[in-house]
């Protein structure tokens, strides 16, 4: 889990403008339902990767869960599902 | 020479050599632009293959070593290769060990709200990531995106 300092350290060196949020409780995580115990350096609990495109009503529009972590949608994909669904 | 013949090389250890190299390399392609569903198949398929033809030119070094060249470096090569399977499918299974996640909210439920700390330590709320920022136009969707961080 990284600190917010950490990630803001990534986004700063990224140049990213979008929002990181820091969840070292595990709160938010267990709440999706997407802990992925011991899987972190000494056996941290982490989050599996999911990812989850919402509305303004809070509803899922759509969703992914790798079976690879190696395997993540790419921005442009994610960009275009969202472009393909009414709002 | 007579009754010496020439010893012939060993085309299938220089082949699975070639597939074993093929299949280290293989492993970059999870950089590049190639769909996910091929990726496993190409990193478990190429390893085995290797050890396949190296089993193959071995078992011709050791039958014929009158004809094949190839006992030694063929012998460590398919070490090699033996270890690089026994590696691939150990990070296959482990990258490929994740939780169920069956009660994630799925597509048209309403997702659980939280409030967690951005980067510079203010408490945020799913909310507020709808709230307009600046004069710009409030957003009409929020892409959340749980990932293992560690980077």
């Amino acid at each position: 889990m990284d600190a917010p300092e950490v990630s803001e350290n990534l986004r700063k060196k990224q140049g990213y403008t979008f929002t990181f949020l820091s969840d070292p409780q595990t709160d938010a995580i267990r709440r999706y339902d997407l802990l992925h115990k011991a899987a972190g350096p000494e056996e941290h609990d982490i989050s599996r990767p999911a990812e989850f495109l919402v509305d303004r009503s809070g509803i899922v529009r759509w969703e992914n869960f790798t079976e690879d972590i190696r395997v993540r949608p790419r921005a442009q994909q994610m960009l275009q599902v969202a472009q393909s669904l009414h709002w | 020479m007579p009754g010496q013949p020439q010893k012939q090389s060993n085309r299938m250890l220089w082949l699975g050599l070639a597939f074993l190299l093929l299949a280290i390399l293989s492993n970059l392609l999870y950089f590049l632009k190639v769909p996910a569903a091929l990726l496993p198949w190409v990193n478990l398929t190429l390893p085995v293959l290797a050890l396949i033809l190296l089993l193959l030119g071995l078992v011709r070094a050791f039958r014929q070593p009158q004809i094949y060249k190839g006992k030694i470096w063929g012998s460590i090569v398919t070490v090699l290769a033996v270890l690089l399977v026994a590696a691939s499918t150990l990070f296959f299974v482990g990258a490929r060990k994740l939780p169920h996640s069956g009660g994630a909210p799925q597509v048209g439920q309403r997702v659980p709200d939280f409030t967690l700390s951005d980067s510079t330590g203010q408490p945020t709320s799913l909310a507020q990531l709808f709230s307009a920022s600046g004069d710009a136009q409030p957003p009409k969707a929020v892409l959340l995106v749980f990932y293992r961080g560690y980077w």
